[in-house]
């Protein structure tokens, strides 16, 4: 009695966040508001090149100083950070939605529609994640679509498995039998039973997603088969200022930094106290 | 108080208190020598559960405590819970609510108790084997010793679970809810395991909201209600004469004592559901065959037989969710598919947890249309609350959330109504008013129910007839 309580208040305690997330929201807000407010506050272009004034320290005029190329790096850091969570956002939302009605469908029908589900899941994960979106972009080289399917094909896995696992235990349980004999359909069960038990578990895999597809952009803009120059994107960022590190760290660092806090904010927004 | 006796007291609690998350325990004080037992005897909700997790020290975080333990002449604070972490299995046992889950699944039932007596007793690796080996025979478990806790039986589980707890030796054993789903006989072959540990010069804290069991084991009673004491003294004295009022009423809700039910005069009208030559293989064992049932209108009847005989099977297949094996199922003509409904054992197992009980009514008015007026005589009928409604199936009494079970039921007018031990997780004042409305309204509404239990007084004072299933 008081343990299905105190599981209950567990379960409806998710809109309040924990103090650990918390500051993972709150660094992502800080973000978002970068990432938004700068092109509106400075009159700041991402791709205009001034050769005269490259890889200057921070300044009044530059806060964030420029590259090897005269740009602001305040504006490409914007751009790289819209590009980037924008990317994730897509691509999360893509790998979710039929990960997770395949899940459902997988987990209650059974039989043979779950078995050539989870063959289809498994092919896909037969090959590395990585390997996966570098075939993509070898066929379209520089493409964000390439990258953008590639980076979902990899992620909607992780839905269907969980969400696949969690229906199969919830279907046979007495709730849903008794709501069954009470007449209701199929979208009445997966609104008032099924949703409730899987949002959480959904909402953080998509928190480590969102992290996970940020960094593999970023690892492919960093060995040059990803987005191609001159679009800002971290990971390019990285690799186009590496050569200039001794003359100017603070350059070759400042996408580092931004890499760093979005994949830490959303992880520790995915991450639940240990209880 | 007391000037100093020969005898020990292994086991006292001085004003025990736990607070916290809507639950309040008043200052409760104990005290239990060398061979004696005391029992906690309260409702669900009564907070008797959490004395055993207050003493042990694993009360659920957001709950506190205060009061002084004084366990084998070793004192500490309550709320200081990680000092008696050293004495958990040497000096102080808990056997656990449903032991069956408390054990390993993947392990076997011999070295699962040898773990006890090498790990925690300090015994070598052949010592521990042979003494596990004794343990459990003497326990009669000549045949369980090789195999997985899902091969046990409920009741061979439960002494398992016994044998590994007090492996190591310990003289304070606290039993929660020890009798929780067994059927009648196991329940007695639990009071029985039980009663060796005072017998041994031990002491034994049995929490249990069955009266009968309070009532085998004799020694001290408590009976405890929304975390007050409400009455105590010998067990005897006590069950016999109670003193106060909740006392005497929650005597009077024993099965054996309710007032014989009213005859069944519908015996000519056809049958709602009948089934004939029925039979049905579960896990390649035959739970029934060429079995013939006849519920009729506004009939209820019981369906008693041990643990795993295939009541809950049966139910299944007379409401059309799973196929029989061999046999067929005829229902009245004109039967709705919404005809058939079924009462879960587990309350709060048969709802989402997650939405107001409000809600779950308005989807069920909307999916069926019905009028809101048509329900507030029945709720009132069942006594339950326009404010109940707001909360959710975790937030209300495991009565009150069956009673709106049957408010959902009922609502459909059904033609048949399988009850799956409804009450049996429920405390006998509870049980009694349950039952008795759901009897009442079946009648009523001419709704045959088959009612499943374990409880054989139960079965005779409510049911018409009995179908006795061997297992």
């Amino acid at each position: 009695m008081t343990a299905a309580t105190t599981r209950l208040s567990s379960r409806f305690s998710l809109p309040q966040l924990s103090s650990r997330q918390q500051l993972g929201a709150f660094l992502l807000a800080l973000l978002l508001a970068f990432a938004w407010l700068v092109p509106w506050l400075f009159d700041a272009d991402p791709a205009r090149q001034q050769l005269t004034r490259i890889l200057q320290a921070p300044s009044l005029a530059e806060p964030f100083g420029t590259d090897h190329l005269g740009r602001s790096m305040l504006a490409r850091l914007a751009a790289a950070i819209r590009l980037s969570l924008g990317m994730a956002l897509l691509s999360v939302a893509t790998a979710a939605i039929p990960g997770v009605l395949l899940g459902v469908v997988a987990g209650w029908r059974g039989g043979w529609s779950d078995r050539l589900l989870g063959s289809l899941a498994d092919a896909c994960l037969a090959l590395p994640g990585l390997l996966l979106v570098l075939l993509l972009v070898a066929i379209a080289p520089g493409n964000f679509w390439a990258l953008y399917v590639g980076i979902s094909l990899v992620l909607w896995i992780e839905y269907f498995r969980v969400v696949r696992a969690r229906t199969q235990a919830l279907v046979t349980s007495p709730q849903i039998e008794a709501s069954r004999l009470l007449g209701f359909g199929p979208t009445m069960l997966f609104r008032r039973h099924l949703w409730p038990e899987l949002a959480p578990q959904v909402f953080t895999l998509a928190a480590f997603g969102a992290a996970s597809a940020i960094l593999a952009m970023a690892a492919l803009g960093f060995v040059s088969v990803g987005l191609r120059p001159p679009t800002a994107e971290l990971g390019l960022m990285m690799i186009e200022l590496l050569p200039y590190y001794h003359e100017a760290p603070w350059a070759m660092a400042q996408p580092i930094i931004v890499l760093f806090v979005v994949v830490m904010s959303l992880n520790l927004l995915a991450g639940k106290d240990p209880r | 108080m007391t000037s100093m006796t020969l005898t020990t007291t292994l086991l006292s609690v001085e004003a025990l208190t736990v607070d916290g998350d809507g639950v309040s325990i008043a200052p409760i004080t104990f005290a239990l020598e060398a061979g004696q037992r005391l029992t906690l005897l309260g409702e669900t909700g009564s907070g008797k559960s959490l004395i055993a997790q207050a003493i042990m020290g694993t009360l659920p975080n957001g709950l506190t405590t205060s009061g002084q333990l004084t366990i084998a002449s070793h004192t500490c604070a309550a709320a200081d819970t990680t000092s008696r972490r050293a004495l958990w299995g040497r000096t102080l046992a808990l056997l656990p609510q449903e032991p069956w889950n408390a054990l390993d699944p993947t392990m076997r039932a011999l070295p699962q108790v040898a773990e006890t007596h090498r790990y925690v007793a300090g015994r070598s690796k052949p010592d521990a084997n042979s003494a596990a080996r004794d343990d459990l025979i003497q326990l009669g478990l000549e045949e369980g010793l090789n195999k997985l806790p899902g091969e046990l039986s409920g009741g061979m589980a439960q002494r398992v679970a016994f044998a590994a707890a007090s492996a190591a030796g310990a003289s304070i054993v606290i039993a929660d809810e020890p009798t929780k789903g067994l059927d009648a006989p196991r329940r007695d072959d639990v009071v029985k395991l039980l009663a060796k540990t005072p017998d041994a010069g031990g002491a034994l804290l049995t929490i249990t909201h069955d009266i009968d069991v309070a009532r085998r084991l004799g020694g001290e009673v408590i009976i405890l209600r929304q975390g007050q004491v409400v009455e105590r003294g010998p067990a005897e004295q006590l069950l016999n004469q109670p003193q106060t009022e909740y006392a005497q009423r929650l005597l009077s809700a024993e099965p054996s004592r309710w007032s014989d039910p009213s005859p069944f005069s519908h015996q000519a009208s056809s049958p709602v559901v009948s089934a004939s030559g029925l039979g049905i293989a579960r896990g390649g064992r035959q739970l029934f065959s060429e079995l013939d049932v006849a519920v009729r209108p506004g009939e209820i009847v019981g369906v008693v037989g041990p643990s795993g005989c295939g009541k809950s099977t049966l139910g299944d297949i007379l409401l059309g969710v799973a196929k029989p094996g061999a046999g067929s199922v005829i229902y009245q003509d004109g039967m709705p598919r919404l005809g058939r409904q079924k009462l879960y054992q587990d309350p709060p197992a048969a709802f989402s947890p997650h939405w107001t009980l409000n809600q779950l009514l308005e989807d069920l008015l909307r999916r069926h249309q019905f009028e809101y007026r048509a329900v507030a005589p029945l709720m009132e009928r069942l006594g339950l609350n326009q404010h109940l409604l707001d909360r959710r199936p975790g937030e209300i009494s495991g009565g009150e959330l069956q009673r709106f079970a049957i408010l959902r039921v009922l609502l459909l007018k059904p033609r048949f109504l399988f009850a799956d031990e409804p009450t049996s997780r429920l405390d006998p004042v509870t049980q009694q008013q349950t039952l008795s409305l759901l009897i009442e309204l079946a009648r009523e509404q001419a709704c045959a129910v088959m009612l499943v239990s374990h409880d054989p007084a139960l079965i005779a004072k409510v049911c018409d007839r009995q179908l006795a299933l061997a297992g």
